[in-house]
């Protein structure tokens, strides 16, 4: 086990040779710094809660302290999975350690996972709160505590585990991410349909009795049994308790069994159809583009239609702008401005596009890896490459943006002028986001691996580059919107936009140049970190 | 007369204070099979990205078919082919959209660009798997289409960095084949590998690079006269004999592991 830590310290350690992790590190640190304060907070909050829920007799919610520990415990590991630095436990298999001591070191090592740690502080904290308010409690439920953190060890193994036999191939990695990805904005989209709850009102009440039906199965689920077994009556408890134990051993018997599996060689690997007819197509040809700048928007879309990730959070902000131009009221007051007129929704929803922008801008090479030399060996400027990849992303954008545009035009009737500076302030900011992007792509390249969760589409320093320049931008445009207000010139933000357009056209241009002279500069390290 | 394709004069590349290479002057004529051999580390893939205008070199010149590199890029890169050393492939697309797209990108129309992938999909037996991901080939499979995306506009160069590596004896017999064809069409290789014996077989002349620095060249021919082995009886020496004897790399036996 010390080994296996050393190894993860030396990994660690090795990554900050590049002064680009050494910054990523500070931005993951104040993170963690964050992380910290949350578990401990949690952790008060726990002690605080079960010391009152056993003073007020209401012991049922020392049962929500339980689900949520058992949530997280195998949950978070999950979520974070992509997350964790190096080692594929699968990996361990290969070295000379007997089957036994490779069990041990799998649920050592679950145990080592930040959201086991968090949890395990949370369990302590109950336990304290019972330890001082029911003394008598404290014994058996140190036991029954332990044999809870015991089930939910080798229950997340046997996750791990599972995730790990589907991560296993590329597609399968893939589609986690995705499925992850999905799981993480749900929550978002479940709030904004709650907040709109009022207008289905007839459907809160089965939802009630399902709910109450649910509840009274919790005594057989493994942190209901664990209540029970702490808090019931006698024979109450030794059921409880023997629930528990059998919740145990099946999760520890199903652990055994697939790290049997691993240990003795289990491996997956992806399947594929055989084509027998071969069948060549032409490739793309956009109309009033020539050839070269062509085939760079085919293959940068082909590319963009397998990043199933970013396709999510593209879609995403379209999601969110049916679910305010379906619903009225709470729904859009709970965005800033979507509450405030059609022409302020528009705007909103613009400023809202603008922000995944920096996810396929500011890093315009993640994606070609290994193949970025190619555009390097191609008898093409590196200028006219970027700039056909940034068309790529520029109709993306605007593609999208005219679709919320236009259902606005048709159906929330905004005036044409505002219309018209909403718009071109909308083109203005793209094309100052593409060319900052440029820049970024060339000084902070990231390489992107569609099938780790913990892979970013841009780099820390880039992201947060990218809000810095929205920034101010989002301040000039109000502030040009507020003195047309003020002084009634309806036209100004539109000529405003105009000539901020003719200035962001230059700007392009001229960051368009300084990226591919850097990138010339620095072929080798951009293509190292973009190939490792 | 023979005609000169590629030419370098004090070509130079440093990394800080590391010298990778050094002063390096290199003659290839059309036709020639060029085997550019070197220990690990000796500059061999320092020397072919600055070739093919992947580095630039820290001085000296690179005259590719009589046109300045440095100057004249695209229009040299539009008549060379090269498999660089990470074969820098789209993995995310298909071997067919792969080698179309890179067709197009020498400038090929649409469909010129799908004749020759298909051909060449068909030639390389990579026809089956056409349709699948590049990212899900086998090494050999990304050799293959890495040699034929780097044909596929017909170049005049071609620039190949270690094409052995990793493929088996099928794929290195389909590799051999084309580079044979493509020599004998009039165009020109320059190769680097670590096997020497395929060396050996296929090239008409060869350097060998140490330290940054071209320390033998020429063809085999005259290389076997120029290099002595102590002990050696009169039998034509082979490439490895000569490649160890230039760069003093043979190691005795008392040197090796004792305890293995």
């Amino acid at each position: 086990m010390l080994l296996l830590l050393r190894v993860r310290w030396q990994l660690f350690l090795n990554s900050l040779r590049k002064r680009n992790r050494r910054i990523e590190l500070l931005v993951q640190s104040a993170g963690m710094l964050f992380a910290a304060i949350f578990v401990l907070g949690i952790g008060a909050g726990f002690f605080a809660g079960a010391l009152a829920s056993i003073r007020m007799s209401q012991i049922w919610l020392l049962g929500i302290l339980l689900w949520v520990v058992f949530l997280m415990w195998q949950l978070a590991p999950i979520l974070f999975e992509g997350y964790s630095p190096g080692i594929n436990f699968r990996e361990i298999a290969r070295y000379p350690v007997s089957f036994r001591l490779y069990v041990v070191l799998n649920c050592a090592y679950g145990l080592s996972d930040p959201a086991a740690i968090a949890c395990l502080f949370w369990m302590l904290c109950l336990w304290l709160a019972v330890l001082f308010e029911r003394p008598a409690w404290s014994l058996p439920a140190a036991g029954i505590l332990l044999a809870f953190a015991a089930f939910n060890v080798f229950c997340n193994r046997l996750l791990i585990g599972l995730l790990e036999r589907f991560q296993s191939t590329r597609k399968g990695r893939e589609r986690m991410a995705v499925i992850l990805l999905v799981l993480m904005v749900t929550p978002q989209l479940i709030n904004m349909t709650v907040i709109n709850w009022d207008r289905m009102s007839g459907a809160v009440a089965p939802a009630k009795s399902i709910l109450y039906g649910v509840a009274a199965l919790n005594r057989l689920s493994p942190p209901g049994a664990a209540l029970a077994a702490i808090s019931g009556d006698g024979g109450e408890r030794l059921t409880a308790t023997l629930c528990l134990l059998g919740y145990m051993g099946v999760a520890a018997l199903l652990l055994r069994r697939q790290a049997r599996a691993v240990y003795l060689g289990e491996i997956y690997s992806d399947s594929f159809r055989v084509r027998h007819e071969l069948k060549v197509e032409p490739g793309w040809r956009v109309p009033g583009l020539d050839e070269i700048t062509s085939a760079i928007i085919e293959k940068e879309f082909r590319y963009l239609r397998q990043n199933a990730r970013l396709l999510v959070q593209l879609v995403y902000p379209l999601v969110i702008f049916a679910l305010l131009f379906s619903s009225r009221g709470a729904t859009r007051r709970a965005f800033p401005f979507a509450g405030q007129g059609s022409t302020a929704m528009l705007g909103m929803m613009a400023g809202f596009l603008m922000l995944s922008v920096a996810n396929m801008a500011y890093n315009v090479f993640g994606l070609d890896r290994e193949g970025f030399g190619r555009w390097l060996l191609a008898p093409v400027k590196l200028q006219n490459i970027m700039l056909a990849k940034n068309l790529t992303h520029a109709i993306l954008f605007i593609t999208m943006y005219t679709v919320v545009a236009g259902v606005m035009l048709v159906f929330n009737h905004v005036p044409l002028l505002q219309f018209a500076g909403i718009t071109v302030s909308f083109i203005t900011v793209l094309v100052i986001q593409l060319g900052i992007g440029n820049l970024f792509s060339a000084w902070w390249p990231k390489k992107v691996d569609l099938s780790q969760m913990s892979s970013r589409t841009v780099s820390n320093a880039a992201g947060y580059a990218s809000l810095l320049v929205i920034a101010p931008v989002g301040i000039l445009a109000g502030l040009i919107t507020l003195a047309s207000r003020y002084l009634g010139w309806t036209w100004l933000p539109l000529v405003a936009g105009l000539v901020l357009l003719a200035g962001a056209i230059k700007l392009y241009f001229y960051s368009l140049n300084r990226a591919a002279n850097y990138i010339h500069d620095h072929i080798e390290e951009i293509e190292q970190t973009l190939a490792k | 007369m023979p005609e000169t394709v590629l030419e370098t004069h004090a070509l130079r590349r440093a990394f800080g204070e590391l010298t990778a290479v050094d002063d390096l002057h290199l003659v290839v004529e059309r036709r020639q099979f060029y085997g550019f051999l070197g220990p690990n580390g000796a500059g061999k893939s320092t020397t072919i990205k600055m070739l093919t205008g992947l580095l630039r070199p820290t001085s000296g010149e690179i005259r590719i078919l009589g046109r300045d590199l440095e100057k004249d890029s695209v229009e040299v890169k539009r008549r060379i082919g090269v498999v660089p050393e990470g074969l820098a492939l789209f993995e995310r697309l298909t071997g067919a959209q792969l080698l179309t797209f890179s067709g197009r990108m020498y400038g090929l129309d649409r469909a010129t660009a799908a004749q020759r992938t298909t051909e060449l999909l068909e030639f390389m037996d990579l026809a089956d798997s056409s349709d699948k991901l590049v990212a899900d080939y086998s090494h050999g499979m990304k050799k293959k289409t890495a040699l034929a995306a780097a044909v596929i506009h017909g170049p005049e160069i071609l620039f190949l960095d270690e094409p052995f590596e990793g493929v088996d004896a099928i794929a290195a017999t389909t590799l051999k084949r084309l580079l044979q064809r493509f020599i004998s069409r009039g165009g020109t290789v320059f190769l680097t590998s670590h096997v020497l014996e395929v060396v050996e077989r296929l090239c008409t002349h060869i350097g060998i690079i140490q330290n940054g620095k071209l320390v033998a060249g020429g063809s085999l021919d005259e290389l076997r006269t120029g290099v002595k082995v102590a002990g050696h009886d009169h039998s034509p020496l082979t490439l490895e004999e000569i490649f160890l004897q230039v760069v003093g790399g043979a190691r005795q036996p008392e040197e090796v592991l004792s305890w293995l």
